[in-house]
């Protein structure tokens, strides 16, 4: 190792700034995040160099690397071998003791929620990822019929799992899950694990992660709409992208709701807005409402305290409760997810902040989405709440919704079977024992006359005369009109 | 330190002949732009990498002190955080050829690094992968080269590539 011009013996490393040999030069210190002037003698070694760099930036000797000129400085060299002289810059990095590169650190914090270190498969992430893959596959499988589309995302989970057992497999995941939509901050941490954006990055891991969940699996076969959004490797890498990137998601939904409102000026589409907007929209944000307090989508937009809002986002207000007072905005409709006959009515309600679409419940819609397959998606949903929940808390949920309104035509190109009498009521009954079950308790205090007040009054002005029949029909579908109608008509011989 | 300016340009507009004592540099306006010489280029280059001009991601200076040519340079980048390069210092060769700054630097890694458009057996960058290069234009420098890979490493195709171990370089 090489001393200093050694001509002074005394002159010995605890030298800093007074040196009998050689003069003294500044150099200046310079990290990604800061930048220090150092004195040091021009003679002095790279060694030396460093000591005073560990000691004003407070690191230890051996976690610095410095390069100048782009070259990185040894410790046997000299600085002026360097040609490092007063003025002159030097970089400086620091190495840090855990790599995020491992996945190793960002997982820590999430052990504790995921119940796993989902970087506990330490070593490249190539590895990890065919881990990944097994795992999901087998236990997947294994757990009860939890249609849990995170499933394969909480798999991860299931890393652990393989060695832990799985005791509260469903538990975990529910608790994770809610934990990830009330902690956007946890969310992005996982999602910013390596492993995670690993996983994520590859549309086909993530497609069979999907599709080797049973549930997902029937449902794919009864909707083709799914399966068509998991075979679409662009859209599929798109909502992996969005899942990934919160600030990416919102400013999605943003453009979404946008081309939503542009929707409505094609002629037919308001209507067909209107009609995904009461089917889809409605009860999954009450249903996922009940669950988690509020608008999971504003909580998934990054609503949490602290987090930076671009001011280039709008929407953060939850959506309306459609089971409040109905005289406020839009009264609730239960989205029975039938299709409508009777005349359109076309209300006009100015698209509001907390109203996006402009959605006035009187118009009713043509059954452009009333296809078989949106009355078998809904039959899976009111079959099983937990789905529609556990759908619901599927980021890329929103895209397959934003895929389904801009292709209005896919959903149209199923023949739409006679729609008004598509649902029976045993698929009525269903929805509507689910619809208020997510309600909870939150029944209006109001007489169901004064509750449904509006609703009364639409029925009546279409031509049911028959105020009672209305009434029982309201109180059975909950208030949505267009399944009062159904069951209007339905009680007559069609 | 220099005394031969070099000065290759083949436009056929108006020169300015003669040359200030000292050896400064000799400026050809060719129609509304400036020509710098290569060398006087190289020289400002250079000081800048000692500077430490940037945001200090990425280093550069002469292989050798001694190369008059200013031909042969160094250059590091430093792995961007949150990408799998991260915490890691890639070494390259920048070589500025003759036509330099008219014509894009050759560049090579010598620290083993899997990226797109850097060949595996050898380091070597690919021209066409490095938008700084494809496009090249005079007002280009290395320290923008040496930028643009580093930006490469942040894309999304690149920035979970597996590595090979630290340390390794390229040996041919």
């Amino acid at each position: 190792m090489e001393d200093n011009g050694g001509e002074d013996p005394v002159n010995n490393n605890n030298d800093t700034t007074v040196s009998s040999e050689g003069s003294i030069i500044k150099v200046t210190v310079k990290t990604p995040k800061d930048k220090e002037e150092i004195a040091i003698s021009e003679d002095a070694s790279v060694t030396q160099f460093k000591e005073e760099i560990s000691r004003r930036f407070k690191a230890k000797q051996d976690q610095l690397v410095l390069i100048f000129a782009g070259k990185i400085l040894k410790d046997g060299d000299s600085l002026n071998q360097h040609g490092i002289k007063d003025g002159l810059t030097v970089h400086l990095v620091i190495k840090t003791a855990h790599k995020a590169g491992d996945g190793a650190s960002s997982s820590t914090s999430c052990t504790s929620q995921v119940g796993s270190s989902s970087g506990s498969s330490s070593g490249p992430s190539s590895a990890a990822h065919s881990s990944t893959v097994g795992s999901t596959g087998g236990p997947a499988s294994a757990p009860p019929q939890t249609p849990n589309i995170l499933t394969g995302f909480g798999d991860l989970s299931s890393l652990s799992s393989m060695g832990m057992g799985s005791a509260n497999f469903m538990e975990l995941q529910q608790q994770m899950q809610s934990q990830l939509m009330s902690n956007p901050e946890m969310l992005s941490q996982i999602m910013e694990n390596p492993l995670v954006q690993n996983m994520m990055s590859n549309p086909d891991l993530m497609r069979q992660m999907i599709v080797a969940n049973p549930q997902m699996q029937q449902l794919m076969e009864r909707n083709p709409e799914i399966s068509h959004m998991l075979n679409n490797p662009e859209l599929m890498r798109q909502t992996m992208e969005l899942a990934r990137n919160p600030a990416m998601m919102q400013e999605m939904m943003r453009n979404q709701d946008r081309a939503l409102s542009n929707l409505e000026s094609i002629p037919g589409g308001y209507n067909a807005l209107r009609r995904m907007y009461t089917d889809i929209q409605e009860p999954m944000f009450s249903a996922a409402r009940d669950q988690f307090g509020n608008n999971p989508f504003s909580a998934l937009g990054g609503n949490s305290d602290g987090g930076v809002q671009p001011s280039r986002t709008e929407n953060r207000e939850p959506l309306p409760n459609p089971w409040g007072p109905p005289s406020s905005t839009n009264p609730s409709e239960g989205g029975g997810g039938t299709g409508t006959t009777g005349s359109s009515t076309t209300g006009s309600t100015n698209p509001s902040v907390s109203n996006p679409l402009g959605v006035n419940s009187a118009s009713l819609g043509n059954g452009m989405f009333s296809s078989p397959g949106m009355q078998s998606l809904m039959q899976q949903i009111s079959e099983n709440p937990q789905l529609m929940q556990n759908m619901l808390s599927a980021p890329y949920m929103r895209s397959m919704m934003q895929s389904l309104a801009q292709n209005p035509d896919m959903a149209s190109q199923n023949p739409a079977s006679s729609p008004s009498a598509g649902t029976n009521p045993a698929q009525q009954l269903m929805m509507q024992q689910m619809l208020q079950m997510f309600a909870g308790g939150n029944a209006s205090s109001q007489t169901p006359e004064v509750q449904f007040q509006q609703q009364l009054e639409q029925l009546g002005a279409m031509g049911f005369i028959n105020r009672e029949a209305n009434l029982q029909a309201l109180i059975a579908t909950g208030g949505d009109v267009n399944a009062a109608i159904e069951r209007l008509l339905g009680s007559q011989p069609s | 330190m220099l005394a031969h300016v070099d000065s290759k340009a083949s436009h056929s507009c108006v020169k300015l002949v003669g040359c200030p004592l000292g050896g400064g540099p000799l400026l050809i306006i060719t129609g509304n732009c400036v020509k710098v010489p290569r060398n006087f280029r190289l020289l400002e280059e250079l000081e800048e990498g000692q500077k430490g001009v940037g945001d200090g991601t990425v280093s550069w200076g002469l292989e050798d002190d001694e190369d008059m040519t200013l031909t042969r340079w160094r250059g590091m980048i430093i792995g961007p955080p949150r990408t799998i390069y991260e915490n890691r210092m890639y070494s390259l060769k920048v070589e500025c050829g003759p036509r330099y700054p008219e014509a894009p630097p050759f560049v090579r890694f010598v620290t083993k690094i899997n990226l797109n458009g850097v060949h595996n057996s050898n380091g070597v960058v690919d021209t066409r992968a490095v938008s700084a290069l494809a496009k090249w234009q005079n007002s280009y420098s290395i320290r923008v080269v040496l930028q643009e890979l580093r930006r490469l490493m942040m894309c999304k195709e690149n920035m979970k590539l597996p590595q090979p171990p630290e340390g390794q370089i390229y040996t041919n």
